[in-house]
């Protein structure tokens, strides 16, 4: 064994120390010279998207020099984050990615500011999608607003469901892409072999905004809704109309027939993981190509193409949208606010959106959606995407959508388990919803029950 | 004597400070808040008084009744199963001499590991497509089970995970117990002629009956407030077949974002293990007095 003097040592020590100290000093102050916008934090969920924005974050701050931290959380984690930081004297966060089950309370709160407040001259670009108007709230009437709201957020991420299908099984059996339920049966019918192969895997797991959103496209498709017009303030609850019945029959008609037998059992991560392992013929999924064309990660590397969620006859696809937005708090102080506006701008930009979609996540900008990139291999999801986008829809427009969120969570997934009875469960979710929304001071009628 | 019992006080403050700070005051804000609706209105705070319409909303709630019936079952068969296995092997090592630390050792590991941990381990062994337990199943030709997606299965599946990461602090206490129970006893048993059979109902269980029930005891505290291993497992789902009372309070308090009826849901939780203690301590005293 060698031993160092102890000389020696001392003074390897002050050569380790001068140059940490040279190397901290080459690299702050290169820092300040580039950086030209306070440190920022971002809170943000860890979504199947994460990894495309954390490579977008490091690109802003390679090239502005700017400092941006991520605290990186489970999907109810963030959220709640999100409510302390901006219920406190000074918000840790400068950002929050914020999802479209939960926005609307931070929009009626008043805890965010509107962009134009920080500087006046703020525009959404035109290129970037709006989201049903999801971006622009007015604070006198309570309501999503595009004429004479606010602009309260940028959109970040297009988080809204496809259907995934594997192509090469369509090619070998010549199937053709379903439109409609029925047709998106007959082909899971012809694909399903269980246990090596689920005609459909679905996420019927109840979760802070899992099965609901699983469930909205075949409500929405039949005609059915939980309201009659959230947006037009008729909050006449209609989950148990005979639309959302036909609806969930149908989604039930799949689960039992051609579907996983454990679907309410199912999570995001489980459809994923049926889907990247080869064990089912659809699924319907946010678009997050990476995991299934990484051959680290999946096995059907090439083979997953996407498509719009079917529909019916009368109605065309009908996805909700489940997308994030990002804004800006209320309590910090103005460079921060200004800092998280730099990055809100500098992500707009077409280059941003380029890169983001390139580093696996789907942009939030139409010309990037419908440029060149979406008739390369690695970026087929896009079309669907650009296809579905102008029917998506927000599920909810009211700050007690966490309320019935819980109410929708249960009474689905009972009825997917087979706790309750469909038309039981159906009817006692409204119920239930219209309570939360009398216990609120809406006037929110029941359809009659079904029988 | 003035002076003692000054000292006396002046000694306890402390300990009686942090207790008002740490506990009291929290649960008088809980309690308090339980009374009240709280609505954020222009980044503003607006408690509302709603008297006892967050404890009367509580008996009405179908989640917070299939909760607490849930947690009941789960405590009381988890934690009986814990304390008749931890106790046979308790019975079991006793006499063992060779490998002791060893053994501990191994006993020990499931208490260490992080309930999330274990909730992510057992999550995969009761997959349906990849667990080991199914795959195990097709090998000897059975057919493979919706473990944790099954109504009537899901909650026998979360118990199964709490009986293997618990009954070695049930075996641990008992075993404890049981080598400081005094031999000469055993001796002058054996000298009279009885059976193991007759030293265990006659000796063994009398003498470690204030042990059983303080184990048993602090078991069923831990039980009633299981939360990891459901988050994980199942998420309280499906349906209502592994709601607990934990699951209940964290989804009405956080992410439905009712402080007032999670405080009185969480004061009527408190309420009914403050009764739950206060019975078995009675019991326990009843016992030794008798």
């Amino acid at each position: 064994m060698r031993h160092i003097p102890i000389n020696s040592t001392h003074a390897l020590r002050g050569t380790v120390r001068r140059t940490l100290a040279a190397m901290l000093l080459v690299t702050t102050s290169t820092a300040a010279m580039a950086a030209d916008q306070a440190p920022m934090t971002i809170v943000i969920n860890q979504s199947p998207w994460f990894a495309g924005f954390q490579k977008v974050v490091e690109l802003y701050q390679s090239e502005t020099g700017n400092t941006v931290n991520l605290d990186v959380n489970p999907f109810a984690g963030s959220l709640e984050k999100q409510r302390h930081a901006v219920r406190t004297g000074e918000s840790p966060y400068d950002v929050l990615i914020m999802n479209a089950g939960f926005f609307i309370e931070f929009y009626s709160g008043g805890f965010l500011e509107p962009l134009t407040n920080i500087e006046a001259g703020f525009k959404l670009s035109p290129d970037i999608y709006t989201f049903d108007d999801s971006v622009y709230w007015n604070a006198e009437t309570k309501q999503i607003d595009a004429a004479n709201g606010d602009l309260l957020s940028v959109p970040v991420n297009p988080f809204l469901p496809l259907l995934h299908y594997r192509a090469d099984l369509y090619a070998e059996k010549g199937l053709n892409v379903p439109t409609t339920w029925d047709e998106l049966y007959d082909n899971a019918k012809a694909l399903h072999n269980p246990p090596a192969m689920y005609g459909i895997s679905q996420r019927g797991q109840r979760g802070a905004f899992d099965v609901t959103f699983d469930v909205l496209p075949y409500v929405w498709s039949h005609g059915g809704a939980f309201f009659a017009d959230q947006k037009g303030g008729d909050y006449t609850v209609t989950i148990n109309s005979p639309e959302t019945l036909a609806g969930m029959e149908t989604y039930l008609k799949l689960a039992q027939d051609v579907g996983h037998p454990s679907t309410a059992g199912q999570t995001q991560t489980n459809v994923i993981q049926n889907m990247a392992t080869g064990q089912a013929a659809h699924i319907q999924g946010v678009p997050a190509p990476a995991l299934f064309d990484d051959p680290a990660n999946s096995i059907v590397v090439g083979k997953v193409n996407y498509a719009p969620t079917p529909g019916t006859a009368e109605y065309p696809s009908s996805p909700p949208l489940g997308h994030w937005l990002a804004g800006v708090p209320k309590n910090i102080p103005d460079d921060r606010k200004a800092a998280a506006l730099a990055f809100l701008t500098w992500f707009q930009t077409d280059e941003a959106q380029r890169a983001y979609a390139e580093a696996g996540s789907p942009p939030v900008s139409r010309a990037v959606l419908t440029s060149d990139l979406a008739d390369k291999p690695e970026f087929r999801y896009m079309k669907a995407l650009a296809d579905s986008i102008p029917n998506a829809r927000l599920t909810f427009v009211i700050p007690e959508a966490s309320q019935v969120l819980a109410i929708t969570e249960l009474r689905l997934n009972q009825a997917i388990s087979g706790e309750l009875p469909l038309k039981e469960a159906l009817n006692t979710a409204a119920t239930e919803i219209a309570k939360v929304m009398t216990d609120s001071g809406y006037t929110a009628p029941v359809l009659p029950p079904l029988e | 004597m003035k002076n003692d019992t000054f000292w006396r006080y002046t000694t306890l403050m402390p300990a009686v400070l942090l207790f008002v700070a740490l506990t009291v005051v929290p649960m008088v804000n809980l309690f308090v808040l339980s009374f009240h609706h709280v609505e954020w209105i222009e980044r503003i705070a607006i408690w509302k008084s709603v008297g006892w319409s967050n404890y009367t909303a509580a008996f009405e709630d179908n989640l917070f009744r299939a909760g607490a019936f849930n947690t009941v079952v789960f405590a009381v068969v988890a934690v009986t199963v814990q304390m008749v296995l931890g106790f046979i092997l308790a019975l079991l090592t006793i006499g063992v001499t060779r490998g002791r630390t060893f053994y501990r050792t191994v006993f020990l590991l499931p208490i260490l590991v992080p309930g999330i941990i274990i909730g992510a381990i057992w999550k995969l062994m009761y997959s349906y497509d990849f667990g080991v337990i199914n795959k195990t199943a097709i090998f000897l030709g059975m057919s493979p089970q919706d473990w944790l997606g099954n109504p009537n299965l899901a909650l026998a599946s979360v118990i199964v995970v709490d009986i293997w990461h618990w009954t070695p602090f049930c075996f641990l206490l008992l075993l404890a117990a049981l080598e400081s129970l005094p031999q000469d006893i055993y001796e002058a048993a054996r000298i009279d002629g009885s059976s193991p059979w007759q030293a265990l109902r006659f000796i063994t269980l009398p003498l470690m009956l204030p042990a059983i029930i303080v184990t048993f005891v602090f078991r069923m505290i831990l039980a009633l407030k299981v939360f990891d291993e459901v988050y994980l497992l199942t998420g309280g789902g499906p349906g209502t077949s592994t709601e607990v009372v934990s699951f209940t309070i964290y989804r009405r308090f956080f992410t439905e974002d009712r402080p007032g009826y999670g405080a009185a849901i969480s004061i009527i939780t408190f309420a009914a293990v403050a009764i739950l203690i206060f019975v078995a301590g009675r019991i326990s005293r009843r016992r030794k007095a008798s």
